[in-house]
């Protein structure tokens, strides 16, 4: 009897592929150990092979009893797991894997900038690697930043629970280069946009208070040592701010 | 009676002397409050400390450091019932009945079983550390190696793959998902980077601090996001209705039953007190007429979980103290507070300072009744953090979690990997898969691949070796019996048709 | 035992330490250098931040520690220890590579980092990337069996008996491929012959705890870092991996005593700032952690973890040279040993 559903056989090729996609990178460090003859391949190929099992066993399961498969002792828990929302639909999921993806652009930067095809449009003698001391890198952090930025509110303009997941994934990205001293006012206010905060009166009372407590705690009285950035100004800014607070 | 007087000798030391009370308080409020905070964890607390016990005395240091542990896993409860967000890994089987209780109206039962298990557990433990620690610590010194431990996080993981998910294949998937989590990084013989895709700082490997406050803390939030978005919010409702004696005395075979588990879990190195809990856990439901109600909001769920992870805190003071083999990450920075004061702990500990021990033993036993003294008190005020709007609640936690994640390493990479996970756990909440399961496998994955290694170079590379090793051989046979029983189960037994869940208030974990 | 013996040569020098405490430590290497420098420019003027590789607990979170505090006592400057631990030093690297290079980022490391570049040139030259302020510590490394062995008690009956085993023996030994301690290990089974089997352990603690509780059969350590279970009696070494026994460890034979002859290579820890970093503000570092390794504090911790056996210090100059030939030798070794040299 085959009780199968599309979503039954998504999962399995999800889980096929990731297999396939980290044993194909399982041969990048695929060589003995001299005082270990299984290398550092054995363990992660042996759980590959068990994930692969796994999926195949439950797809097994699935074809003789639907979703019903063999329940474990918490089954009831996940009774409403699959409850209606908002999301889903292929153009969701879609502009949210771009929204996702939008950190991921800033934190491969270099790389990006090394790209033939964005080459034309750079300065000459432009250094793509953008060593932290090239005054040339800065701006050209701030630049791509706030274009991203930009990128990401046009993209999210309908999308609400897209922007709440992206959000805090592109904050952390931005951390190493402009600060947790700079970006966390800024985020704080974002937060509260996105959960339906709108009084714009209450926003600029509640973020400095919220602001300045996580500060006294951690920083003033904790001694925290937390992201100072490496871009000018906000480095400089990051540095005053934990100067004046210790 | 020796031991009666050494503790008798703690107690007067702790509290004969005002620096030392006075960080005693503040460990028991601490811990208690860094674990009863969504977004930070006794961890947090304990990784911000550390650089500071350079300024105390030994003993001092230590006995902040072991208060912290017995009353942030308590506290650790608190957000786990509330929020649904578990302060530490040992927290998270708490979550799977505790939280449906708190949609449910009953938090304050909840925070009430709690306080009185984790009180009960953790006291219980402790009485049994200060008679066994001297004479456990030989035994096992000799008798547990690296075949023996890796035999254990087998066993450990078969039993952890029967909860938390759906069906036990989801069960095996999340925890192997878990294990493949933890391969990324060096390798635990040659040091070689695998699955580093060329960032330098996944080098680091993925932390398991950053991979639970993403999972459970973000994740929560997401999914309140969405309700708020669709409208499908509700304000969670408030309680203080704690439960009465006779609701707990109901209970008291699952007590006894997680004080022995918690007790046997917490005292092997490298594992301790979240395997404690989820056996804990895992043993109620199998021994309960009500199993299929596990999830749904049952009080015995949170009874067993937190009794059993308050008992393990007692008992892996047991290898720290006599073997200097750290249990988890916070006795793992115990092992830091020694080295700091250039000592060593283990069994010269006892030789050289006696005095440290008992201060620590006496420490302990006090921070376990306090629970039962402030977590009343405690709880009380931590549930009207339920009363603030979520739209100021939420970017609090997110940054609090931001705190904690980098705390503990000071490495960006480790934000990034939290939010993250606070995404793949929003959708594989949807998904039956279980996430405390994930974690769990990221966190014994480590020690499961490195005492591996160790075992087979010991081994001389043959299976076979295990046979001369009893403990080991034991503990493969009974996680063999395990996972088969479960396939078996999974495949030939006539399926229950789950009865229960007709609660609103069912949620995935 | 021997151990007796050494426990009273260190209660010589620490008594000799006490004595000269007072005309302070008449004899340390950096007592030719002015007692204070200006600020140049002001600088700093604010904390510093140390990056530290590895974690607070073990043997550069101590040392750490005791050279910010001495820099700290001797200029009044405070330093915030930012550890970044992960990836065998790797990561607190990157992460420190990515600081500005205005003097207020100095990192702690140790010879990690040389054999690193010298496997991988694509990483960061400690000589020549960074700029070395000083190196503070400088030691050896030992093979240890438990006091209570009785199947065998010196190093020519170790090596005899691990030979009878045919393959194995164990010895417990880190967990990095190419570090110093696994290319040692490799230089004496080739000299001896012998054939023994390494178990590899991240941590120190279960490392030291696999011998103490009898899982393995000996153990490759540096011996401040097991000081405790040789004070107390847990832990005897056989071997003494130097062309010459320092005064402390007399009684244990030394490479030239049992007939090795390879060249020893050293764990050593120091402090550096980023290349690129103004020229004046360069020299205040120097001064102050060069110094600083004089002040009694340091000199106290470095005594208590064995550093004092053989010369420890070294300026920009010295430590340079010891990186430099550091990395030329492990080059060697690698290419010997057939690893994929970048």
């Amino acid at each position: 009897m085959n009780r199968l559903n599309i979503s039954h056989k998504i999962e399995v090729a999800f889980w096929l592929l990731l297999v396939g996609f980290f044993f194909y990178h399982s041969f990048e460090f695929d060589r003995e150990i001299e005082i270990y003859k299984y290398g550092a391949t054995l363990w992660p190929r042996t759980i590959l092979l068990l994930i692969a099992l796994a999926a195949i066993g439950q797809l097994l399961d699935q074809r003789k009893n639907g979703d019903r498969s063999s329940s474990n002792t918490m089954a009831a828990a996940h009774e409403d797991s699959a409850q209606d929302s908002e999301i889903g639909g292929l153009p969701w999921y879609l502009n949210t894997f771009v929204l996702l993806a939008i950190p991921f652009f800033y934190m491969n930067l270099s790389a990006l900038l090394s790209l033939p095809v964005v080459q034309p449009f750079l300065p000459e003698g432009f250094n793509a690697a953008l060593p932290v001391d090239d005054p040339g890198s800065g701006p050209v952090k701030i630049t791509c930043a706030v274009v991203l930025f930009v990128a990401y509110l046009i993209i999210s303009w309908r999308n609400h629970v897209g922007a709440i997941l992206a959000l805090p994934i592109f904050f952390a990205a931005l951390l190493d280069d402009f600060g947790f001293y700079a970006l966390a006012p800024v985020f704080i206010i974002g937060v509260m946009i996105l959960m339906g905060e709108r009084r714009i009166t209450r926003m600029a009372m509640i973020m400095p208070l919220i602001f300045g407590l996580l500060l006294a705690f951690f920083v003033s009285l904790l001694y925290v040592g937390l992201p100072t950035g490496n871009v000018k100004p906000f480095y400089t800014f990051g540095n005053w701010i934990v100067t004046v607070l210790q | 009676m020796e031991t009666f007087n050494n503790f008798l000798g703690g107690t007067a030391a702790l509290f004969g002397d005002p620096v030392g009370i006075f960080i005693f308080l503040g460990g028991v409020i601490g811990g208690m409050l860094f674990g009863a905070i969504p977004g930070v964890s006794m961890l947090t607390l304990a990784a911000i400390l550390l650089p500071f016990t350079a300024h105390l005395s030994p003993e001092h240091g230590i006995m902040l450091f072991s208060v912290i542990y017995c009353t942030g896993v308590y506290g650790g409860a608190i957000t786990a019932i509330l929020f649904n967000i578990p302060g530490a890994p040992e927290n998270a089987p708490t979550a799977f009945d505790g939280y449906p209780m708190t949609l449910q109206g009953k938090a304050g039962k909840a925070v009430g079983a709690a306080v009185m298990c984790s009180a009960i557990g953790g006291t219980v433990s402790c009485v049994i550390m200060m008679f066994a620690t001297a004479a456990i610590a030989d035994w096992a010194i000799s008798a547990f190696g690296p075949p023996e431990i890796f035999a254990l996080v087998f066993f450990g993981l078969a039993v952890a793959a029967s909860v938390g998910a759906k069906t036990f294949w989801k069960g095996w998937l999340s925890i192997m998902a878990g294990l493949m989590i933890a391969v990324v990084g060096l390798d635990p013989v040659g040091g070689i980077e695998r699955y580093n895709f060329d960032m330098p700082y996944l080098a680091a490997g993925i932390h398991f601090i950053p991979t639970i406050l993403g999972f459970f803390a973000v994740s929560e939030i997401f999914v309140q996001a969405e309700k708020k978005a669709t409208g499908a919010y509700k304000a969670p409702k408030l309680s203080v209705d704690f439960p009465t004696f006779k609701e707990l005395w109901a209970h008291k075979i699952a007590v006894v039953r997680s004080i022995i588990i918690g007790f046997f879990c917490g005292i092997l190195p490298g594992i301790g007190a979240t395997l404690a809990a989820f056996m804990g856990y895992n043993e109620a439901a199998r021994w309960s007429k009500d199993r299929l109600k596990f999830g749904t909001g049952q009080i015995e769920g949170v009874i067993s979980s937190e009794t059993a992870n308050n008992s393990a805190t007692g008992a892996a003071m047991i290898p720290l103290l006599a073997l200097g083999l750290p249990g988890g990450a916070l006795t793992a920075m115990m092992v830091g507070v020694f080295q700091m004061h250039d000592m060593e702990p283990g069994p010269l500990v006892f030789l050289n300072s006696p005095d440290l021990v008992w201060v620590v033993f006496a420490a302990m036993f006090f921070a376990n009744l306090s629970i039962l003294l402030v977590g009343f008190l405690e709880a009380k005020t931590i549930v009207n953090l339920l009363r603030i709007p979520f739209q100021y609640l939420a970017p609090m936690i997110l940054l609090l979690a931001t705190v904690g994640a980098y705390a503990v390493r000071g490495l960006t990479i480790d934000i990034v990997v939290m939010f993250v996970a606070g995404v793949a756990g929003f959708f594989l909440r949807r998904s039956g898969y279980s996430v405390a399961g994930i974690i769990l496998g990221l966190i014994l994955g480590k020690i499961g691949e490195q005492t591996f290694a160790q075992a087979m170079q010991m081994l001389h590379f043959e299976f076979s070796g295990f046979l001369s090793r009893p403990i080991a051989l034991g503990l493969l046979i009974a996680g063999a019996i395990t996972i088969f029983g479960s396939i078996y189960g999974a495949f030939f037994k006539k399926q229950p048709v789950p009865t229960a869940a007709q609660d609103d208030s069912a949620q995935s974990l | 035992m021997n151990f007796k013996k050494y426990l009273k040569s260190t209660a010589v020098i620490i008594g000799a330490a006490t004595l000269s405490a007072g005309t302070a430590w008449a004899e340390c290497a950096t007592d030719s250098l002015p007692g204070e420098m200006a600020k140049p420019d002001g600088f700093p003027a604010r904390a510093l931040t140390m990056v530290v590789p590895y974690g607070p607990a073990g043997g550069s979170g101590q040392v750490a520690q005791a050279m910010a505090q001495a820099v700290t006592d001797l200029t009044g400057v405070s330093i915030n220890r930012d550890h970044k631990p992960g990836g065998s030093g790797t990561v607190g690297m990157t992460a420190y590579m990515a600081t500005p290079a205005d003097g207020y980022s100095v990192m702690e490391h140790i010879d990690d980092a040389a054999s690193a570049h010298a496997l991988d040139s694509g990483r960061p030259n400690p000589a020549e990337d960074l700029i070395p302020l000083v190196t503070s510590q400088i030691t050896f490394s030992q093979v240890y069996i438990r006091e209570n062995e009785d199947r065998f008690s010196d190093w020519p009956t170790f090596v005899e008996w691990v030979k009878a085993q045919d393959g194995k023996a164990t010895i417990a030994n880190v967990s990095k491929e190419g570090s110093m301690e696994r290319v040692t290990m490799k230089f004496i089974t080739d000299a001896t012959g012998m054939k023994i089997q390494q178990i590899s352990f991240d941590k120190g603690a279960p490392r030291y705890g696999a011998l103490a509780g009898g899982q393995v059969d000996a153990l490759f350590e540096q011996p401040g870092d097991v000081r405790k279970f040789l004070d107390a009696g847990k832990f005897k070494p056989i071997l003494t991996i130097l062309k010459e026994a320092p005064e402390a460890f007399a009684d244990v034979p030394s490479l030239t005593d049992v007939g090795l002859d390879f060249e020893p290579l050293f764990r050593f820890r120091g402090f550096y700032v980023k290349a690129g970093t103004p020229d004046d503000r360069v020299e205040w570092l120097k001064w102050a952690f060069q110094k600083a390794y004089c002040e009694e504090g340091y000199q106290a911790y470095n005594e208590s973890k064995f550093m004092t056996l053989i010369e420890s210090f070294r300026d920009t100059d010295g430590s340079k040279e010891l990186i430099t030939s550091t990395i030329a030798q492990y080059r060697d070794v690698y290419k010997e040993m057939g690893l994929e040299v970048k």
